[in-house]
């Protein structure tokens, strides 16, 4: 294995996140029954016509500026020309010779550059499903809108096209343009890799690979794939340029077809559409929403809120945790207590509550404002866990809370001398061993005073007070 | 019941208007003349005993209109006479077909086709051909066949074609009636099954230009379901009647009036010519250089088109389905036994022209010259406001005479494709018989967008002329 540097080029099709389809009204709603969402149109009966949703455009757009692609303002469709029972027309509207976007590039958070060959927009097929007798299929996916991202073969290892995977998911979600779920097909990734002698700039033969259903698949697929090429050419044998199919069940590929089976596509324009340019407003405007990418945010947050990097890159993993975390810091810029509660509790409960993100409700204040309360020592720990249960998933009002629960802090000395006489009192042996300097000790009573206070103690306050009174 | 096959469309609804008649009758009285001439002539492929009824009011409210069997037209079968659609049932209506029924008309049924639209003559149907009305051993012409016969020989006031290479036009001469087809991008296409989607137009069939002028306005105007719909006011044809010629400069391209062309019918459009001249239209003789590459380029990029537009033919969604034990079955038997000789043979050319390793030899270079073409008329609209050819090089053929050789059937459109290479608006109409008795045509183009001096032109040419009122003696025994 070692003896070959393994070329790995990808092509991601990712959905953009449009309401209805890319050349009819029809809705893209991804759980509707069976051939519900459909018309004429998107079933290609005789005598219809594709009209352009121009939303598609600008979500398009989009992400060939985030790949710092250069965006083609003279656009055209083409027809790409197949036989297959899920494509109604028998032929794709795509784009061919003139895509979207070429000749752009993608900083991985490592630093590695991988440069993006094309991004063009086409639309869906439909879905088959098999059944014993007979196969059906489901027309609700026809004409979605879709962004093909081709990169060039510039990564090196299976690890790598994971983590270019990971990080254009991360990117296209930041922007908008798609929700990048794989479940729901809104992302599908293909990949050609080709081994060669370590020092050769010539690409060996290339195998396409088809049919993985998770950037952990394309991983596994590409290193089986690697090791299968390396042994076969270590033992003589030809490299042919074919299709596989990434076989999940038994973690293997398995030849689909081979380059003489390839189709011929016959691209030539589609007549049914007219060109179009792309306007500098709408460049303009696309940019304005590109903004900041998933790593110069990165470079932004360690900068502006001084929290470490292992706790930006958990932040930034998630574009709504960031949004969050931004927002909160406007209403209380203490960004490292804000991050350990952000981090710690918060995500904690987060990944309790049903629909994770979805489900949570609680504002940016008021998940300030318990992160403050607790850092006045107006809330304990327990106590400022309890209110965000409380209010996570509803909003409440947290004062109201506070007040409901009877979760008011006792941090009054008057309040607390009676427990901490009591603690002293029920338990000389561990006072005896902090009077010996066992500083432990201490944190044993502690525990008793807020025991005693069901919960409502201020720690520190507390053992400020032990230490005081024990020490008399 | 009063005679009315010598009365227009537009007089007919007029008489409706105004009570002289009642639309049942006019419905009856077409409907009869139907049943009693078309099991001969073959004219339609279902002619309803129902009508489709309009709601609308317009000038033509109340009349019946046949409309070719390729526009879809809600709940009725939409069959492109292909045998591998019979069995099709449109699911929603074409845009011209609500614009008709918005304006009161009523669709009296479905006429015959080339399949697909492809043909000259109408032969290619799988229906059978349609029978010329002024010579049942003759050709109708086509692809729009079925419409014009039915016109020419009033089994209905009007009717709808389309026209991709001539196959509105072409017909109408050969049946002697008024055949027009509009502008690319003044008819919405959304609803008219494709045959080469870049050339394609639905346009009207009509004994006259008053009842074109009428029906153009109707079937007129953008439609946002069509992307190559065209933004442009339409103007009210029916102005340009009776207008005056005096001034517009006509021209004839030399190239066609070359060999090849009969005799007969040289001469009468050189008499068209001259009733031009004599209205004081000035005659200019042009040149369109690349006429003899329109045949080739023309026959690569509609074929091309069309073996893309005709993949979804393929048995599984709707049409016929034939048995197969594999997918690949299913596709080669359904579309091996639906389609006809000739889609076949426009598919294989089509699909060769697109080929990889084709591609620049044949589309490519189609493109290149269609460009050239329409530089052609560019420069020559320069000079002139419209420019006048034969529609067709011969009068009606003998049915089979030309059956087994594609090309000289192709060379039937040689004056009549370049208009559609080049996106204009043209119109074909009667201007005399051969000694035979068969009608002749002559044809005018247009500048973009400019059917209104077409019409001006054509109802000029037909206030001195009576060749458009000649109606044909069906000898049906």
């Amino acid at each position: 294995m070692s003896n070959f540097e393994i070329v790995i080029g990808l092509e991601v099709h990712t959905q953009l996140k449009t309401k209805s389809k890319i050349f009819c009204s029809c809705s893209t709603e991804f759980k509707s029954p069976p051939n519900t969402n459909i018309c004429p149109v998107c079933c290609g009966y005789p005598g219809v016509l594709p009209v352009f949703n121009k939303k598609v455009l600008e979500l398009a757009v989009r992400v060939s500026l985030a790949l710092k692609c250069e965006t083609n303002k003279s656009i055209y469709f083409e027809r790409k020309n197949y036989f297959y029972p899920d494509l109604p027309k028998d032929y794709q509207i795509s784009q061919y010779k003139m895509p979207l976007g070429e000749r752009g590039i993608l900083e991985l958070p490592s630093g590695k550059k991988v440069n993006i060959n094309r991004v063009h927009m086409e639309e869906d097929a439909g879905k088959l499903i098999h059944k014993e007798d007979c196969s059906l299929v489901d027309f609700n996916r026809t004409g979605t809108p879709l962004l093909e991202i081709v990169s060039e073969p510039d990564i090196r290892s299976p690890q790598e096209a994971y983590d270019y995977l990971t990080y254009l998911k991360l990117v296209i979600q930041y922007i908008g343009s798609s929700d990048c779920d794989m479940e729901k097909g809104s992302l599908r990734c293909d990949a050609n890799i080709s081994l060669r002698r370590h020092g050769d700039t010539k690409l060996g033969t290339r195998v396409e690979l088809k049919n993985m259903n998770s950037f952990r698949g394309v991983r596994a697929a590409l290193e089986f794939e690697a090791k299968r090429q390396a042994k076969a050419i270590e033992s003589g044998e030809k490299i042919i340029q074919e299709t596989r199919l990434w076989d999940v069940d038994n973690l293997k590929t398995v030849v689909m077809r081979t380059k003489e089976q390839a189709h011929d596509y016959r691209y030539f324009p589609e007549p049914d559409l007219l060109d179009f340019s792309v306007s500098n407003e709408l460049i303009e405007g696309e940019k304005a929403l590109v903004g900041e990418l998933p790593i110069e945010r990165k470079e932004r947050f360690l900068k502006e809120y001084k929290i470490n990097q292992k706790e930006v890159d958990i932040i930034l993993a998630s574009p709504w945790l960031a949004n969050f975390f931004e927002e909160a810091n406007k209403a209380y810029p203490k960004s490292q207590e804000l991050s350990n509660w952000l981090l710690g509790p918060f995500l904690e409960q987060v990944n309790a509550l049903e629909k994770g993100f979805d489900s949570v409700k609680i504002s940016t204040q008021k998940f300030a404002q318990i992160v403050r309360y607790f850092s006045e020592k107006k809330l304990n720990n327990l106590a400022a866990k309890k209110v965000l249960s409380l209010s996570i998933a509803t909003d409440q009002d947290i004062d109201g809370i506070i007040e409901g629960e009877g979760l008011t802090q006792v941090s009054g000395e008057d309040q607390l001398s009676l427990f901490i006489e009591e603690a002293i009192k029920d338990n000389p042996k561990p006072v005896k061993e902090y009077l010996e300097g066992k500083e432990q000790a201490i944190m044993f009573l502690v525990g008793q005073v807020m025991k005693k206070s069901r919960g409502n103690a201020n720690p520190q306050v507390a053992k400020d007070m032990l230490k005081r009174r024990i020490e008399e | 019941m009063k005679d009315l096959i010598n009365t227009n469309a537009s007089q007919l609804a007029e008489e409706i208007r105004t009570n002289k008649i009642k639309k049942e009758e006019v419905f009856s009285f077409f409907k009869s003349r139907i049943k009693k001439f078309d099991p001969v002539l073959k004219s339609f492929v279902e002619s309803y005993d129902q009508p489709v009824k309009g709601e609308g009011e317009s000038s033509l409210s109340g009349l019946p209109i046949a409309i070719k069997d390729n526009i879809c037209i809600k709940e009725k079968k939409v069959t492109c006479s292909s045998k591998i659609l019979v069995n099709h049932i449109a699911v929603y209506n074409a845009e011209v077909i609500k614009r008709l029924k918005n304006a009161g008309l009523n669709i009296i049924g479905t006429t015959n086709m080339d399949e697909f639209a492809f043909g000259s003559s109408t032969e290619n149907s799988c229906y059978g051909p349609t029978k010329n009305p002024w010579d049942i051993t003759r050709v109708v012409g086509g692809s729009s066949g079925g419409s014009a016969a039915a016109v020419a020989a009033r089994l209905v006031p009007f009717a709808l074609g389309s026209d991709t290479g001539g196959s509105i036009r072409q017909p109408a001469c050969l049946c002697g009636v008024v055949g027009f087809k509009p502008t690319y991008g003044r008819v919405s296409r959304f609803g008219l099954v494709a045959f080469g989607s870049s050339l394609d137009q639905i346009g009207p069939i009509t004994t006259d230009f008053v009842d074109c002028a009428n029906l153009l306005n109707i079937i007129c105007g953008h439609d946002d379901k069509d992307s190559t719909s065209a933004f442009i006011d339409v103007p009210d044809f029916t102005k340009a009647l009776n207008g005056n010629v005096k001034g517009l400069r006509i021209g004839i391209p030399k190239e066609y009036f070359s060999q090849g062309l009969n005799q007969e019918v040289k001469n009468a459009v050189e008499e068209a010519k001259k009733i031009f001249e004599e209205k004081g239209a000035e005659i200019i003789e042009i040149s369109l250089p690349h006429t003899e590459y329109a045949v080739a380029t023309y026959y690569i990029i509609a074929s091309s088109e069309a073996s893309s537009n005709l993949q979804r033919f393929d048995g599984v969604r709707y049409g016929v389905r034939a048995k197969g034990e594999s997918l690949e079955d299913l596709y080669t038997n359904s579309r091996g036994q639906g389609f006809g000789d000739e889609a076949k043979r426009r598919i294989f050319l089509g699909t060769y022209s697109l080929s990889s390793g084709y591609y620049d030899a044949y589309y490519l270079k189609a493109l290149k010259a269609r460009t050239l073409i329409r530089k052609d008329f560019d420069q020559a609209f320069k000079k002139v406001d419209v420019i006048l050819t034969p529609t067709s090089p011969t009068t009606a053929f003998k049915i089979g005479e030309k059956a087994s050789d594609p090309l000289s059937m192709y060379l039937s459109d040689i004056y009549t494709i370049s208009t559609n290479l080049a996106g204009l608006p043209a119109v074909s109409f009667p201007c005399g018989f051969s000694s035979e008795k068969l009608p002749i045509g002559v044809q005018l183009i247009g500048k973009e967008f400019d059917e209104f001096t077409l019409v001006k032109l054509g109802s000029a040419f037909q206030s001195c002329t009576d060749f458009h009122k000649e109606i044909p003696k069906i000898n049906y025994e």
